[in-house]
């Protein structure tokens, strides 16, 4: 145990170093007292004995230095002189280390803070077994210009019969049910799921069992599992809940399983964050078909989730389905033609739409943490600078180099430690930042926090940063010779030597980075001002909408749907504030849905090629209340009526693509909304919207009648006085007074699911911009302090310079020109850089080129005026220099 | 100075101190002592150069040490090889031997 021997010595030495000193002492006392005793036996006087002894000792103190060395402090002790000093120097020069801290912090703090957050949603695998095997399959067709499309439940069924490359294939769909009995009415999402859903995804229910083969069949299918949330909810976390009944829009099922509390449902979020593809699942219910009779091959509506075989790749099982699916297409080229199969991974797929924007702001973060280490590192190679001679007298006295570089790699090392713990405290606020920041569809937000992961990728920030800004002033420091720098006679050495050149490439990197991190976020905010000055075609202020879903148990005629919300519409139309009141069956923004139609006169080849259009069935009030202006032809009317001639209205863009400098109204087309098809007249044209969302393209759209062709769930909305979300609760109560039993759901004024639409370029722009303003920041501290620092070492330059008679107008073109000749040069790297890499942030913009040249100018030019200011400062001060003082500083 | 006496190659008195120790514990002048006696007066031991290889070897872990009494009543720091310094010093030996062996039979050569 001599390790442990030494270690308990070191300690003691630490703790108390005169004994071991003494130690030493008393040993070569000894050792010189024998001696003496010795010579005296052999007949010398006591005192020339002594002599002698202490003669033949020689460099006693060294002797005892080297004892010290070794049994006493040796490394443990250097290490604590070097904290102490090094603590000492910190506290001696408090605006250095606050600054240094602080840009690390920023550095690291922002950093980690990042890394959390794409931890949690980007790289934390998905929260089942064996994630990386399971997969989303959509169909495809490329010439209709679909990549994610839904399955008909014949295309599932006979791709998951004829597959092998999956150990498992489920298919499930989303419901949105009435829950009634027990309580308040409530809206509920129910996933109608195949019976292998919950095993191939490994999930065990937490109290009873999941659905079984057989239920799947029709009329065995009333079962359902709760989950874990609606359990506590509703049913106070009765473990007694199994065989009750549950009332689902009049489906009467019985309770079979609960699911476990963290429990995730696997869904690709929605388009719209609060569309009710929200990730969010009540009940569970079991997909029920009669084998025999798989419906309409072109109707798609199922998600199918898989899994692959241990050991096939995605792109294996890729291939093979998509051989099935071209035997399918030769076999129903009617309904298939075109189609294919498309494989992705789930983990993908669930953060597809925040990705890139993740992925940017990393980027960003990471340029920042590069900007902060270079000031820091210039921060430190002025101050090694500055400590030239002191090193110098050192390495004199006979320190050897070794020890001196681990005195300044000391320093380095504790500035990065107090950085890095400034940093996490910094990464846990700015984390919660980023949550509350973070707009509602960023998936798993919940399951961000600062992990262990990212702690350890913090301190190895913190390890990396102090090597690299400790090394390069360490280094440079002990290569200076001892006799340059003294014959120097405190000057520091070298003003045109390596340092400066260091320092001025460190300046360099950091304008062009900051370039590179203002010019992103310039295009993000060209492409909020793009998004907030796009005209949707619509109102959004104003407007209070509301879903109501009847259960069709109870309303299965036509006419009675039409009749319920003709007395909601009237009700809701005589509360107070209320101008106008209309209803729709698919909201824009949030949902909308697809019909083929057949023109007359023009029949196509077949069913797979008619055209399609955007279908909504409206109330005649819809286009008033939602400000739409018509074009030509005329609104629906309470006269078109079932039985009457059966009418539609089409947008500008339907228009112009189908009666190109035709009028089309009076033409007449069938629709296959319904059976039979007959055929409508065009009555109107209104006005294009943005009804698929703000950047998405505009499409042909035919709005139907309500009243001729009724929905059981439609939204209402209501075009107030003022003040929308004040009328909410009059409107439920307009609803129930109708029909008690009738819940609402997705209560919301027009504006948000608008400020939803631009959630995600907001909240990458104010972040990107945070973090650019943040570089800008450090950046022009960063030149500030190089050039403040050539000032000072040029003084006697000046001086002479002034003494010869140069004006201050030279002096203050000397300097600026230095520092503004590193700037234009990191400004032209930092556009060159720009050219390459913003075209990446592509799928981010909108109404902006990734190479906008107005961007591009007018952050260069930006940027160029800061640096102009952040030399012109100590470039002023060089002007006041009075050359005889700065002479006789010599 | 009354003998010539030949400077230690580098490392032996290691080697030295090593097997002055393994005859028992012994305090550093007791050491230098101990290998002069051993070398007949042929060899002389600088206090200078005996300490410091001491503590060199002491950090090494091949010898360890604590207070004691000598013979003459009085406290001194003993040295005594640990197990390791019994396993160094075979080794140490043998290359020794190795090395004299093979200078001594150059030397030989006419």
């Amino acid at each position: 145990m001599a390790w442990w021997k030494t270690f308990r010595d070191r300690i003691r030495a630490l703790r108390d170093s005169e004994a071991v000193h003494r130690e030493i002492d008393e040993e070569m006392r000894f050792h010189l007292d024998m001696r003496a005793d010795e010579n005296v036996r052999r007949g010398m006087s006591p005192e020339d004995a002594r002599r002698e002894a202490e003669r033949r000792f020689g460099r006693l103190t060294r002797i005892k230095e080297m004892g010290y060395e070794v049994r006493g402090g040796g490394f443990v002790e250097t290490l604590w002189q070097d904290l102490r000093y090094g603590v000492r120097m910190l506290l001696k020069h408090p605006g250095f280390t606050f600054i240094a801290v602080l840009t690390l912090a920023l550095g690291i703090g922002v950093n980690t803070a990042l890394f959390s957050v794409v931890n949690a949603v980007l790289l934390r695998p998905l929260p089942y077994a064996e994630p990386e095997r399971l997969v989303q399959l959509y169909e495809a067709n490329a010439q209709q210009g679909f990549d994610r499309f839904a399955f008909s439940l014949a295309n599932f069924v006979d791709h998951r019969d004829q597959q092998s490359g999956f150990e498992q294939m489920a298919a499930y769909h989303r419901w949105n049910a009435n829950l009634t009995g027990a309580g308040e009415p409530e809206r509920v999402q129910v996933a109608i799921v195949s019976a292998n859903f919950l095993p191939l995804l490994r999930v065990q229910p937490l109290l009873g069992r999941g659905f079984l083969t057989e239920e799947e069949t029709p009329g065995k299918d009333n079962v359902a599992v709760l989950s874990y949330g609606l359990w506590q909810r509703r049913f106070g976390a009765d473990p007694g809940v199994l065989n009750k009944s549950v009332n689902l829009s009049g489906y009467v099922c019985t309770v079979v399983g609960v699911l476990p509390a963290d429990f995730q449902f696997p869904d690709p979020f929605g388009r719209n964050p609060l569309s009710e593809a929200a990730p969010k699942v009540d009940l569970l219910a079991p997909i029920a078909y009669d084998p025999k009779n798989l419906g309409d091959r072109g109707s798609h509506f199922l998600q199918v989730l898989a899994r692959l075989q241990p050991g096939v790749e995605l792109a294996q099982a890729q291939t093979e389905l998509r051989a099935i699916a071209g035997r399918l297409e030769q076999q129903y080229p009617d309904r298939n033609k075109g189609w294919t199969v498309n494989v992705f991974a789930l983990q993908d797929e669930v953060v597809r739409t925040v990705r890139p924007a993740l992925l940017l702001l990393l980027a960003a973060v990471a340029f920042v943490l590069l900007i902060a280490c270079a000031n820091v590192s210039n921060l430190l190679l002025a101050r090694a600078a500055a400590r030239q001679k002191e090193m110098a007298i050192r390495l004199a006295l006979g320190a050897p180099r070794a020890r001196l570089l681990r005195l300044l790699l000391t320093e380095s090392l504790l500035l990065a430690l107090a950085g890095g713990a400034a940093g996490l405290a910094l990464a846990y606020w700015a984390m919660r930042a980023f949550i509350s920041f973070s707009p509602a569809n960023v998936p798993r937000t919940d399951e961000i926090r600062l992990d262990g992961m990212a702690l350890l990728f913090t301190f190895s920030i913190t390890l990396l940063t102090s090597v690299a800004f400790g090394l390069l002033p360490t280094l440079r420091a002990s290569k200076a010779g001892v006799h340059t720098t003294l014959k120097k006679g405190g000057r520091q050495a070298g003003n045109r030597g390596g340092r400066p050149r260091t320092r001025g490439l460190l300046v360099v990197a950091e304008v062009a980075l900051s370039l590179l991190l203002l010019i992103g976020a310039g295009l993000m905010i060209r492409t909020f001002i793009s998004f907030q000055r796009v005209d949707p075609g619509f109102r959004t202020d104003n407007l209070l909408t509301m879903k109501l879903a009847l259960p069709f148990k109870k309303y299965p005629q036509p006419h009675q749907q039409v009749a319920f919300y003709r007395q909601v519409i009237e009700r809701v139309r005589a509360l107070p504030g209320v101008q106008e009141v209309g209803a729709v069956s698919d909201l824009p923004l949030v949902e909308g849905g697809f019909f083929a139609f057949i023109i007359e006169g023009r029949a196509s080849a077949s069913a797979q090629d008619d055209p399609s259009a955007v279908w909504r069935a409206i109330t005649p009030d819809y286009f008033r209340t939602m400000g739409m202006r018509l074009r030509r032809g005329r609104e629906f009317t309470e006269q078109d009526q079932p039985g009457a001639v059966e009418v539609i209205v089409i947008n500008e863009t339907m228009a112009a693509s189908f009666w190109p400098g035709e009028d089309p109204i009076g033409k007449r087309i069938q629709i296959y909304d319904s059976q039979p098809m007959p055929w409508r007249e065009i009555v109107g044209v209104v006005n294009d919207t943005k009804e698929a969302g703000l950047g998405a393209p505009t499409r042909p759209e035919i709005y139907v009648p309500f009243s001729q062709r009724p929905r059981t769930a439609m939204t209402l909305i209501a075009h107030t006085a003022a003040g929308p979300e004040q009328l909410a609760g009059a409107m439920r109560a307009a609803v129930q007074t109708v029909d008690p039993e009738q819940p609402v759901f997705r209560i919301s004024t027009m504006q948000q699911f608008f400020s939803a639409e631009v959630a995600v370029p907001r909240a990458t722009m104010f972040l990107l911009g945070a973090l650019a303003v943040a570089a800008l920041i450090l950046a022009a501290v960063g030149i500030y302090g190089v050039m403040a620092h050539a000032v000072t070492q040029q003084t006697h330059e000046i001086g002479i310079r002034t003494a010869l008679g140069a004006t201050q107008r030279d002096v203050l073109r000397l300097v600026v020109g230095q520092g503004m000749t590193l700037s234009l040069i990191g400004v032209v790297i930092g556009l060159a850089g720009a050219f390459a890499l913003t075209r990446l942030m592509t799928s981010l913009l909108y109404g902006v080129s990734a190479t906008d040249p107005a961007t591009f100018t007018v952050i260069a030019l930006l940027l160029t005026g800061v640096a102009l200011f952040a030399c012109y400062i100590p470039a002023r001060r060089a002007t006041k220099v009075d050359p005889l003082v700065a002479l006789r500083y010599e | 100075m009354a003998k010539q006496k030949p400077d230690l190659p580098q490392g032996t008195l290691d080697l030295l101190v090593l097997k002055a120790l393994s005859l028992g514990p012994m305090h550093g002048y007791g050491i230098g002592q101990r290998i002069q006696q051993l070398a007949e007066d042929m060899l002389q031991i600088e206090e200078g150069t005996l300490y410091p290889a001491v503590y060199r070897i002491e950090q090494k872990g091949w010898i360890e040490s604590e207070w004691g009494v000598s013979d003459n009543n009085r406290r001194a720091r003993f040295y005594k090889l640990t197990r390791q310094g019994r396993k160094q010093l075979a080794v140490e030996e043998s290359q020794w031997e190795h090395l004299t062996t093979a200078v001594a039979k150059v030397l030989r050569a006419t």
